[in-house]
């Protein structure tokens, strides 16, 4: 099942790369955990090193089974994820206002972490069937119609920036797919039309808050402008060479909140200042164009949009979680993979990983 | 690896890549913004984060006297404070803070509501000096009142409660007006400074520089670690001129005898102040314990006005002690010698108009010295209207009268020196000859502060060196005491030796003469001094009160001695004392402690009062309340009396 050549063919920089910011992502969570007090750490780190350990398993299961196989089988974790989440909005785990979770005792599973592989398999074998030559608008309305799901399902509990990630899975694969660059362009001019409707109708006021607090965040210092204004002193107060690990004031000191989840890499911008920052943007770029490189290397489209579409997933939770980790973007409960603390975000993400290096791995088999 | 060409596949993936390179870029480029260009400004941002600097208030300056008696030092005391940052509902804190403590709340409100403009983490002190049940009734709350702490804190300890309060003052938290004034610009508010007296004028030197707690805190404001510590510097250590039993003595007489008023005694050759008193006075300590609104409103509507410091604030007429700065003038002015002798038949005709001396049957023919001994009006009456009032005023002034001392001490007001020029101003009018005449007595419009009678008499009895009183001798720089330089000011008056020696000697006869100051007398010192008597209210008006304490006249004496080589000399001022022969005893004990002081010997007592004085009737100079009650007078503003002055009249 497993083939000697197929070892040979794994892309070894991209699994170390990944490797290498599971490890920096868990120091960081070592490093804004850590109670000096006590001197010890929190118990978040050791959640999340069982949660690398059990991602990097799941990673080698999906690496075993080609990924054309796993494709088959495409509308069933779909539909396997979608009852996932059904469960969820009626016997999840509620917390903080949510119900996202499903307990299994040792830990709680987030189904939505799971759902972007799901969709990306599931439309990556859609639009790489054969007979799809060239994408049509009618395609991608279907495209949309599985997508809708998911997303519907997850905005529910609520959770809309998790549900958001899901959007450039469609998009990445749809661009992959030949979308029409007038089609996008149509999809641009309805959006500006219907933005200043959707701003009075569609938005709720703590939604619009926050987008005016973004723009202005000295409005609501002590409020929703808080986190942006903290993130950014955090990140600025780095500097060139940072302040050194575990001696970072503003995480230490829970100036930023939920450092270890959402703001992970603004305690890493301030430990380990511009260069730290450089360092990681260039392994995570590196990550990206390796995994678009194995796309333009797969044996058939299947492979292809699927490392597309999850890699476009990735690329949009890292460009927006490190945008708003220095205050250029909205805050949005939205973590970075590989590093923010999360299990079920670590186990899935890996998981996606396997999918690209599966497709890469096997690019000359039969 | 599909042939789709229409697609382009590896051109998207390429178009993707750079588009995300891109993208990384301005990442990259928006980071090196705020963490290379912007560093410096987010840097200071997050250390004024977590870093805060907790004040920690340094002890002041220890007082001493010139013999090294502590007149005033430290003590810690507890107050409740409320850190604002961690209130949520301030107005329930407020409320139970108030009701746990007994406090009336608009005075926590009022705390809080000053404090507004300092950060919100400084801890605002709402009661001071609270005792152990006030704090266990919070500490058994704390739970409910989170942001309320006890904090220990040193304040001033008076140990000889209200003796010399006007001189040493007192200590209050620094008002809002204050802090407008550029002396106080680097004084934080919610500081504690001198609010009068020393503690006023020497302010800088006594408070010392505070300290302050270098903490960490986490988002909520909770301490997490102690960065360290700057450790307050206490203020420096004063050694005041005044001697403590002088001072005392004074105080004691005053009480003995029944009377309220003023003394000051004086180094004569160096002008440092070996007593300086004002009764009633107040207790400073209550000041230092954050003094109640009650008790505050109590002592500014008190009519006995125990924050008027009299001995430097209070104007009265000076009476016959004026006598002693006539004579100087005509003296110095030639006008007349000391032999030149004056017939005194009980009166004398001045401008149509005929002016008693206070001997009915007249002293008959005087000289200078007998004229002072006897303190014969008529005599003065002639040299006053020889020498006119410009003369009289510009003698009168060079010797200190009508001018500020320029003691140390804050508001003090100056008195009143008639002249052509003064009187042209005031009232527009010309001065009339026959004005002269009561001045020449020191009545009319005539006005003194008992500092300006004491410098007056200082000079006289340094042989003319007009002095400038002043109450620290040296200070503590750190490394020791530091001797204090004489302010400047000190000034000689040209005055001629025998000229001095005639109206010394004629001083020296008062008191051990014929005069009327035979109760200061002090076998084998020599004093000298003079009476004086200052009316109230004109001699008709007094006939018609008869008997009301109030519209008695006051008593002066001043006084020095030894007289070949004085080493004190001041004044004594007793309010409502009928005769400045009351006073005299008063200064007597005062000598005398000074000199037993000076000698090593035992300390002298007090024997019974005199009969006919408050005292001997068992009354107390606090008990005393006259009626009606007069207008409250301001802290220590300048409210002097004004007493009601005869144009004639009998001095002695």
């Amino acid at each position: 099942m497993f083939e000697q050549r197929l070892y040979k063919h794994l892309d070894w920089f991209l699994f170390g790369a990944v490797l290498l910011l599971c490890a920096v992502g868990l120091l960081m969570i070592y490093s804004t955990t850590y109670d000096p007090i006590r001197e010890r750490v929190g118990r978040e780190f050791y959640t999340q090193l069982s949660a690398c350990g059990i991602g990097l398993v799941a990673m080698a299961l999906v690496l075993l089974i080609d990924y054309r196989t796993l494709s088959e089988y495409a509308p069933v974790f779909y539909v396997g994820v979608a009852v996932l989440l059904l469960y969820v909005l009626f016997f999840g785990v509620v917390a903080g206002g949510s119900r996202r979770w499903i307990s299994l005792v040792v830990f709680n599973l987030q189904p939505s972490e799971f759902a972007k592989a799901a969709l990306a398999l599931l439309l990556a074998t859609w639009f790489g069937q054969e007979k799809l030559s060239a994408l049509r608008t009618g395609d991608l309305a279907i495209a949309g119609g599985l997508l809708l799901l998911p997303f519907l399902l997850i905005a529910r509990q609520p959770d809309l920036g998790s549900a958001v990630t899901l959007l450039p899975v469609l998009g990445g694969i749809a661009y992959a797919a030949g979308l029409r660059m007038r089609l996008v362009g149509y999809a641009v001019l309805v959006f500006i039309l219907l933005a200043p409707v959707t701003w009075a109708y569609g938005l709720k006021d703590y939604q619009r808050s926050r987008v005016v607090t973004f723009l202005d965040p000295s409005q609501d210092a002590r409020g929703a402008g808080y986190q942006q204004i903290q993130a950014r002193i955090t990140v600025g107060s780095g500097g060139l060479t940072g302040k050194g690990f575990l001696n970072g004031t503003q995480g230490q000191y829970k100036f930023l909140p939920v450092a270890h989840n959402d703001f992970v890499y603004s305690v890493l911008a301030e430990e380990h200042g511009f260069l730290g920052v450089l360092g990681t943007l260039g392994l995570y770029l590196f990550v990206l164009l390796r995994s678009l490189e194995a796309a333009r290397l797969a044996r058939d489209r299947i492979g292809a949009y699927l490392v597309v579409g999850l890699a476009s997933c990735f690329a949009f939770q890292v460009i927006y979680n490190i945008a708003m980790s220095a205050g250029l973007a909205p805050v949005k409960g939205l973590t970075l993979p590989l590093m923010s603390y999360g299990g079920s975000s670590m186990i899935a993400t890996l998981m996606s990983f396997g999918f690209i290096l599966n497709v890469r791995m096997r690019r000359f088999a039969n | 690896m599909i042939a789709e060409e229409r697609l382009n596949l590896p051109l998207r993936l390429r178009v993707l890549q750079w588009s995300l390179a891109a993208v990384f870029l301005v990442l990259a480029i928006a980071f090196w913004y705020f963490q290379v260009a912007r560093h410096q400004q987010f840097l200071e941002m997050a250390e004024n984060n977590h870093q805060r600097a907790l004040p920690l208030q340094a002890p002041r300056g220890v007082l001493f006297d010139r013999r090294g008696a502590v007149l005033v030092e430290n003590r810690y005391a507890f107050n409740i404070s409320i850190v604002r940052e961690q209130v949520s509902d301030l107005a329930r804190t407020t409320r139970l803070v108030a009701q746990l403590t007994g406090t009336p709340i608009e005075s926590i409100s009022e705390a809080l509501e000053r404090s507004k403009r300092l950060p919100t983490y400084r801890p605002t002190v709402v009661i001071r000096n609270v005792t152990e049940a006030q704090i266990a009734a919070v500490a058994a709350h704390r739970l409910e009142l989170p942001g309320v702490i006890v904090e220990k804190t040193p304040t001033r300890r008076y140990p000889s409660e209200s003796m010399a309060a006007h001189l040493i003052g007192y200590v209050g938290e620094v008002t809002d007006a204050q802090l407008a004034r550029p002396e106080y610009r680097e004084i934080p508010g919610g500081a504690i400074v001198g609010q009068a007296g020393v503690e006023q004028t020497y302010n800088p030197l006594l408070m010392g520089s505070d300290g302050a707690r270098h903490v960490v805190v986490n988002s909520r404001g909770r301490e997490i670690d102690v960065l360290g510590e700057e450790e307050p510097v206490e203020g420096r250590r004063l050694q005041l001129t005044i001697d403590a039993d002088v001072q005392r003595a004074a105080e004691e007489a005053f009480r003995h005898y029944g009377f309220r008023g003023a003394a000051i005694a004086l180094a004569p050759r160096s002008g440092e102040v070996l007593a300086l008193s004002s009764l009633p006075a107040y207790d400073p300590n209550a000041f230092a314990a954050g003094i109640g609104r009650a008790e505050w409103n109590g002592l500014l509507t008190d009519p006995l006005r125990p924050l008027n410091n009299r001995a430097i604030q209070g104007r009265y007429s000076p009476g016959s002690t004026f006598k002693i700065a006539v004579a100087v003038a005509g003296l110095q002015e030639h006008v007349i010698t000391p032999d030149t002798r004056i017939f005194c038949g009980g009166g004398a005709s001045f401008y149509g108009r005929f002016f008693k001396c206070h001997k009915a049957g007249g002293h008959g023919s005087v000289a200078m010295r007998e004229a002072i001994e006897k303190s014969c009006n008529v005599y003065f009456y002639t040299l006053g209207n020889i020498l006119g009032v410009d003369r009289i005023h510009k003698w009168a002034t060079a010797l200190g009268l009508g001018e500020m001392s320029g003691i140390d001490l804050p508001h003090e007001t100056r008195g009143i020196i008639p002249s052509t020029a003064w009187k042209k101003q005031r009232t527009g009018e010309k001065w009339y000859a026959g004005e002269t005449i009561s001045v020449s007595i020191g009545q009319g419009q005539v006005s003194v502060t008992p500092i300006s009678l004491a410098v007056m008499m200082a000079s006289v009895a340094n042989g003319g060196t007009r002095i400038v009183p002043h109450l620290v001798r040296a200070v503590d720089n750190g490394k020791g005491w530091e001797q204090l330089p004489a302010p400047e000011g000190q000034h000689e008056l040209g005055m001629e030796p025998a000229n001095v020696d005639v109206v010394r000697e004629g001083l020296w006869m008062v008191v051990n003469g014929a005069g009327t100051g035979g109760r200061g007398r002090i076998v084998g010192y020599d004093v000298g001094g003079k009476t004086g008597t200052a009316q109230v209210i004109s001699n008709q008006g007094k006939a018609r009160a008869k008997g009301d304490r109030d519209l008695r006249d006051h008593g002066w004496f001043v006084f020095f001695a030894p007289a070949k080589n004085p080493t004190i000399a001041g004044v004594v001022f007793a309010e409502h004392s009928e005769h400045g022969f009351n006073a005299a005893p008063i200064a007597k004990f005062m000598m005398e402690t000074w000199f037993a002081k000076e000698e090593g010997r035992p300390l002298p007592t007090l024997g019974p009062p005199p009969a006919g004085t408050p005292g001997a009737a068992g009354t107390t100079v606090v008990a005393q309340r006259p009626a009606p009650p007069r207008t409250p007078a301001a802290p220590v503003a300048a409210t002097p009396s004004t007493p009601t002055h005869a144009s004639t009249g009998g001095a002695r």
